[in-house]
């Protein structure tokens, strides 16, 4: 990771993308900008950013289904620019792999510290590895492997995974989990943590549906299991 | 729980339709009582003339050939009687009379040789004596009427007839006596046969009658029906109008008056229908101009902020590189856009409630951590005294929570001063918060507009620096929670917002959630 974190920021506002950019670009950052999805996504082929900040409300393709482009091939962390915070906004853009939302008007000094958040959790902290049944984490690298074979997580998901994997057994709180992973205050967005703990799920278990590592905790929160 | 309902709903709709079925009888009774009098006053006065004119006609002709024959029997056995028979040649010449075919029973009187009244009666009734003839009759009969041109009446006696009823059977008496001193006859036919005759009449007519009654009732049944299912099909539609079910219509068929209430009836539900509809579509129109153009306002404010944020560091660094002359200027546009974002903020979300989009992400929540935290990220922990127990944990959405708290212990913060006291309470399902301040209070009449929207405690008050949102939002929260917020003053002074929300909302969220995915269908 370069020591200046360099951003894509796709939005189809001018004066909204001069303003973050220049907000941006005083906070310390690199940003590259695209006016649309399209142009975004080829931006995003030459230029390999550290992160994306994605405007849902694009002209042509939108950006939920520019989320959805890029986690097909990319891991990469994309925090959503969503114009309203209506609840199925929120909702569809965490189920298209976005890793945070933030919600206009943002102040350029939240979505700083949202990106910042988010480039941390791809940071190393420790040298040594865990294993849940078939699964292996191994916090040198940086890895998880399932069977042998990579895993291909988003720092978000691999942080949650993490954090739940330093304290196996133990039901970790969504409001826990937010501050751990997400650093959010005590009014993060609780779905946050169910939308990536279902993506997480979907990648490391067996059958995503009956989980047997990652168990929902009712009443509480999420626990990490090691199977029997 | 919906089948539950759906059957409780089922049974009370045949109680409703049992109801109106009784109530209807009233009706129904009514006309069978009007077409049954009807019928009954028909028949009987029909029945009645038929009777009387046959019996009449019956009578009349029985009459006339028993008096006929009788006249005849006078004129032929008694005239030609000496005029002091015996009583052998009385009894025989009586005998002969009543050997008719008519056969009637003659009495025959006269005075014998010796002056002495003689009786003679025919066999044939038993004892036909002078006491079964009337005296009116007898005296009728002997009376001598005055013979002569002028009042023209030729005979000095007539033949007179009375009809009797002795023990149950009707008699024709009748009496005559014979011109130039003869002998009197008197002849008692007895009518029975007649009687008969009419009496089966009379019965057969009575039948009749019965039958006419039983089959207006019936007629008056069918005509009730007719009458009153249309009218129970329209009371049944106007329930289900009642109900607000616009789209109701009732089928119009024939064009008698029923049929014209029927089209009333669907011109007026129609009229409703267009009426509610037009409404509702400007209030929508109207509410989805209010979203929108908060909607709209966010972009160039997102731009603004963005923009007011570097100005705001520029003013914090105190190089002292700002003109001081536009400082002050730029103070203001920073602190104006703060305002003008909460202003956008608050809009926004009470379009949401007026749209019926707000949603409750719930979470466990301290209520006490919860409150620590509001009051902490807003830098009132020093005003705020806080009596809470921790360990007091509900479900509900901890950013509406948060909103709720905020807006109660800003508003008690700024009306009242601090320090504002605020306490929790639990109950199994319920948690009260209490927010007390320490100012004046709330005016009386102020009090039951405290939660209404832009309502400023008092007018000379040129600006505040709420949106005006703050409370009527607050208020939104707690209801969509389930729960409630009053206003109230306080005894030792100070105004009480007391906040109730269930510990547990998940049913509530779940309900919500289920009309939205009805709305998605529709």
């Amino acid at each position: 990771m370069s020591p200046v974190p360099s951003l894509l920021l796709i939005e189809d506002d001018d004066a909204i993308r001069t303003a973050l950019e220049l907000s941006l670009t005083r906070q310390g950052h690199r940003v590259a900008t695209a006016a649309t999805g399209e142009d975004g996504l080829k931006l995003l082929r030459e230029q390999r950013p550290d992160l994306i900040v994605l405007d849902v409300m694009l002209p042509g393709i939108d950006g939920f289904e520019v989320c959805r482009r890029i986690r097909r091939t990319d891991q990469l962390p994309i925090i959503l620019l969503t114009a309203r915070s209506d609840d199925i906004d929120v909702v569809v853009g965490l189920e298209s792999g976005a890793d945070d939302y933030v919600v206009k008007p943002v102040q350029g000094r939240v979505l700083d510290a949202r990106i910042r958040a988010v480039l941390r959790r791809g940071e190393r902290e420790s040298n040594d590895s865990a294993s849940f049944g078939s699964l292996v984490i191994d916090r040198a690298a940086m890895t998880v492997t399932k069977n042998g074979e990579d895993l291909q997580l988003t720092p978000t998901e691999l942080r949650l995974l993490l954090e739940l994997s330093r304290r196996p057994g133990q039901a970790l709180s969504r409001q826990q989990l937010l501050r751990l992973v997400w650093e959010h205050d005590y009014l993060g967005d609780s779905r946050l943590v169910d939308a990536c703990v279902q993506r997480l799920r979907a990648k490391v278990e067996d059958v995503p549906s009956s989980p047997t590592l990652i168990r929902t905790v009712r009443g509480v929160g999420y626990r990490l299991d090691t199977p029997q | 729980m919906t089948p539950v309902q759906g059957g409780v709903r089922g049974w009370a709709a045949t109680r409703k339709g049992h109801l109106s079925r009784l109530r209807f009888t009233s009706l129904r009774l009514r006309l069978v009582v009007v077409f049954g009098l009807v019928a009954l006053t028909a028949a009987v006065s029909a029945s009645g003339i038929a009777y009387w004119l046959n019996r009449e006609a019956v009578l009349t002709r029985t009459q006339d050939a028993v008096l006929g024959d009788f006249k005849q029997a006078m004129q032929n056995r008694a005239g030609t009687l000496p005029s002091h028979p015996t009583q052998d040649e009385l009894q025989r010449t009586a005998g002969q009379m009543a050997n008719s075919s008519q056969r009637f029973g003659v009495l025959l009187v006269a005075e014998d040789d010796n002056g002495r009244t003689v009786y003679a009666s025919s066999g044939g009734l038993d004892g036909f004596s002078l006491q079964d003839v009337p005296a009116s009759l007898r005296a009728a009969v002997n009376k001598k009427q005055s013979v002569g041109a002028d009042s023209g009446n030729k005979y000095a006696y007539h033949l007179y007839w009375q009809r009797v009823v002795d023990h149950g059977t009707p008699y024709l008496v009748a009496g005559t006596r014979v011109i130039d001193g003869g002998a009197t006859g008197y002849m008692l036919k007895s009518l029975e046969p007649e009687a008969k005759d009419l009496n089966s009449l009379a019965w057969s007519l009575g039948i009749a009658t019965g039958l006419a009654l039983i089959g207006s009732a019936l007629l008056a049944q069918a005509a009730a029906s007719t009458v009153l299912k249309p009218v129970q099909r329209l009371g049944v539609a106007a329930r289900r109008l009642g109900e607000g079910k616009l789209d109701t219509r009732l089928r119009v068929s024939g064009t008698d008056e029923l049929a014209d209430l029927s089209r009333t009836f669907n011109h007026a539900a129609e009229a409703l229908e267009k009426r509610v509809d037009d409404m509702a579509a400007r209030d929508e129109a109207s509410r989805r101009f209010v979203a929108d153009m908060s909607h709209e306002l966010r972009t160039p404010l997102t731009a603004i902020t963005a923009v007011t944020e570097i100005l705001e560091e520029e003013l914090e660094a105190e190089t002292g590189s700002m003109d001081p002359m536009i400082e002050p200027a730029v103070r203001l546009v920073v602190s104006e856009t703060r305002r003008l974002n909460d202003l956008v903020e608050n809009l926004m979300e009470v379009t949401r409630f007026d749209a019926g989009t707000a949603r409750l992400v719930l979470d466990d929540v301290d209520i006490a951590d919860q409150i620590t935290a509001c009051i902490d990220a807003r830098a009132w922990l020093d005003a705020v005294d806080l009596d809470a127990e921790r360990g007091i944990h509900a479900r509900l959405d901890p950013r509406r929570l948060d909103v709720i708290l905020a807006n109660l212990i800003g508003n008690a913060l700024k009306h009242g001063g601090s320090p504002v006291r605020v306490a929790v309470r639990a109950t199994d399902d319920e948690v009260v918060i209490a927010v007390q301040d320490h100012g004046p209070g709330i005016p009386e009449d102020v009090l039951p507009h405290v939660f209404d929207r832009f309502y400023k405690a008092s007018a000379s008050r040129p600006r505040s620096d709420g949106s005006g949102l703050g409370l009527s939002i607050a208020m939104e929260n707690a209801h969509i929670h389930g729960g409630e917020i009053t206003a109230a003053n306080s005894p030792e002074g100070g105004a009480v917002f007391t906040l109730r929300l269930p510990r547990d909302a998940s049913a509530l969220a779940e309900e919500s959630e289920k009309d939205t995915a009805k709305n998605g269908d529709a």
